[in-house]
């Protein structure tokens, strides 16, 4: 499981386009809750965009229809220029996707290493005739183990204990740690530092770095508008189910952005 | 429990830690129980008869069912559902293969005349039919849960009913007649080396294959990953209701081979029984270190706690208290089970 080869995994020879991930006005209801009204968002490789708006503007229902985990109701979805219907997260994984939820989605009971390998387990043949096979518990634990400690996760001393019993700021670690592990074309975080304290918060914001320095998109959702500033390339601002903006952040001050999350236009933006 | 414990096959070197980790892991503590049970029914039985090796393989024999639905129901637990139908589909596939076996083992006067000219047929075709059955009662019991999404809980609580009149149905309402008895003498209570009975055998090796299966491969671990959380399972792109889909028809698979089981054990069909086997299987499951919650199982526990409510009801009728005491004393320990197993994981997410 090498690193150069699997960042090169999800990219076809031939991109068709500059974005990786480009959604365009993408519909989303539930029932009565109109969660998404034309939302769009185009990144970069190598790009960290920062996905900002109020409580509901609706920025977790565009990452979860963006990582198969929710069908939209109308709307394109593309990837390196192609138009995909995400069926599945399964799907979006072998696109090389890797989402880090908001409540995580890590099994309690199950192991640190468990957690990480979940759905991807490498196996070993069995004796007969390469039957049964079984997880490579081995290598599960090794790479685990490495993927947290290029985390910089220095507080957990071991992958075989249950994410029950780690703090909220290792869970949210392992989370990440887990999605950078595995992705290969982008990686959405939604408010990955929120339960993190000061030094944790900075270790994710490295490992979002280095990961768009190897070349994937980063989408971040958070609500820490300043460190978003300094920490993206982009900012992209929604209100009440659509993308209203989308620009550089050196472009912006945080008055701008707030500005723009609560209805108003940034300066310099055509009215 | 905790999961050092749990893994210990796999676990690193032992350090220090290592014994008392063990000491405080269920199965093992389970053990301990058993073996302080025996030695406390064979100091109180009169002459020592607890210790004979006739009653400890009768124990054996009498545990071989409970203890193969257990290892089974361990799964069902594992993934966070339930499963109270398997009495049920046990005395439900009894029939069926009771009547498959009578009838194809040799014409109606034959039987009628204890012969059975074609006896192998008949066991054979005999316990195709219980797995079948069981299968299928199984099936019925997954597509109810994963199609209509209606709790496992009420679904298993209906089949259960459902499943008892049907094998009233199917039988009269009286067990099947003319059984070859030599199913009992050639291998319900034959034993190997004279100590383990032959039904043992065959549950000692679905139970190491199903050890293996929890612990070591993909099935296991998506299993324990649903019954954790769901949702994370999902979004590890694994499809959680057809694997639940899978257990209840596994489960239901288990429970006709139980089947066939008690009917070379007693060489009838047991129409009136198994009414408390799932409550004693899904304790021993509970007792042993399985969570009712789901995530957290254990086949050793499993194994090593369905053996407590043979040993007590053993015990109880050698020193002379009446068996029913037994229901009474495995509903209590279920109930202090569930506290425990409650109280384990609320002390743990908090
Ligand atoms: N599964 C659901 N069922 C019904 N309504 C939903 C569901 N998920 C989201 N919504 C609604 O859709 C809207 C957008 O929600 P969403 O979670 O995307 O907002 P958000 O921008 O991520 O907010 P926050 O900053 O609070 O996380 C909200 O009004 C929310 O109540
Ligand atoms: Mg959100």
């Amino acid at each position: 499981m090498g690193q150069r080869v699997r960042s090169e995994q999800g990219k076809p020879s031939s991109p068709r386009s500059d974005y990786v991930i480009e959604a365009t006005d993408i519909v989303k209801r539930f029932g009565h809750v109109q969660a998404l009204s034309g939302a769009s968002l185009q990144v970069r490789p190598g790009e960290v965009l920062a996905l900002v708006g109020d409580n509901g503007a609706g920025k977790s229902t565009l990452t979860k229809i963006i990582c198969g985990a929710l069908t939209p109701d109308s709307g394109r979805l593309a990837f390196w220029g192609e138009t995909t219907t995400v069926t599945s997260i399964r799907h979006a994984q072998e696109l090389g996707v890797e989402t880090v939820y908001q409540d995580l989605a890590l099994a309690p009971d199950l192991s640190v290493a468990e957690n990480m390998f979940l759905g991807r387990e490498p196996l070993t043949r069995g004796i007969f005739a390469g039957w049964p096979p079984s997880l490579d518990r081995k290598k599960m634990r090794q790479a685990a183990r490495q993927a947290i400690a290029a985390a910089g996760i220095s507080t957990l001393n071991s992958v075989d204990r249950a994410v029950r019993d780690l703090s909220g700021g290792q869970r949210q670690a392992i989370a990440v740690a887990r999605a950078v592990m595995w992705a290969t074309t982008a990686i959405l975080m939604d408010e990955p530092t929120a339960a993190l304290g000061t030094k944790q918060t900075d270790i994710v914001y490295e490992s979002i770095r280095s990961a768009a320095a190897r070349g994937l998109a980063v989408v971040v959702i958070s609500h820490d508008i300043p460190k978003m500033l300094s920490l993206a390339d982009r900012i992209a601002v929604m209100r009440q189910g659509r993308t209203v903006s989308n620009l550089p952040a050196r472009d912006l001050t945080l008055t701008d952005v707030v500005t723009l999350m609560l209805g108003g236009h940034a300066r310099g933006e055509a009215a | 429990m905790s999961r050092a414990a749990q893994s210990a096959p796999d676990a690193p070197p032992a350090h220090p830690g290592a014994l008392a980790a063990a000491l405080r892991s269920t199965p093992v503590g389970m053990a301990v129980i058993v073996v302080a049970l025996i030695v406390l029914f064979g100091v109180l039985s009169p002459n020592g008869a607890f210790f004979r090796v006739s009653n400890l393989s009768t124990i054996t024999l009498n545990v071989s069912v409970t203890m193969l639905l257990a290892v089974g129901i361990t799964y069902v637990l594992a993934a966070g559902e339930l499963d109270l139908s398997i009495g049920s589909n046990v005395v439900l596939s009894a029939v069926i293969a009771a009547e498959v076996l009578v009838s194809l083992s040799g014409t109606p006067e034959q039987v009628r005349a204890g012969e059975y000219p074609n006896l192998a047929l008949g066991v054979v075709a005999g316990t195709i039919a219980a797995i079948l059955a069981g299968t299928l009662f199984g099936l019925v019991n997954g597509l109810l849960v994963t199609r209509l999404r209606i709790n496992s809980f009420i679904v298993t609580l209906g089949t259960m009913g459902i499943g008892t009149g049907l094998a009233y149905v199917a039988s009269n309402g009286v067990n099947v007649p003319n059984v070859p008895r030599s199913l009992q003498t050639g291998f319900g209570i034959e034993k190997l080396f004279g100590v383990i009975p032959y039904p043992m055998m065959v549950v000692l090796i679905i139970s190491a294959v199903l050890w293996y299966m929890l612990r070591r491969t993909r099935f296991g671990l998506y299993t324990l990953a649903i019954g954790s959380s769901r949702d994370a399972a999902e979004r590890a792109g694994i499809r959680s209701r057809r694997h639940i889909l899978v257990l209840f028809v596994m489960m239901g698979a288990l429970a006709g081979a139980a089947a066939m089981l008690d009917l070379t054990r007693f060489a009838t069909t047991n129409i009136g029984g198994h009414q408390t086997t799932a409550l004693a299987a899904i304790a021993a499951v509970v007792i042993g270190g399985t969570s009712l919650f789901g995530g957290r199982a254990t086949i050793a526990g499993s194994m090593v706690a369905s053996l407590i409510p043979v040993i007590l009801g053993t015990g109880l009728v050698i020193l002379g208290v009446p068996s029913f005491y037994q229901l009474i004393v495995v509903g209590a320990i279920l109930i202090a089970a569930v506290f425990i197993d409650q109280r384990r994981r609320e002390r743990l997410s908090s």
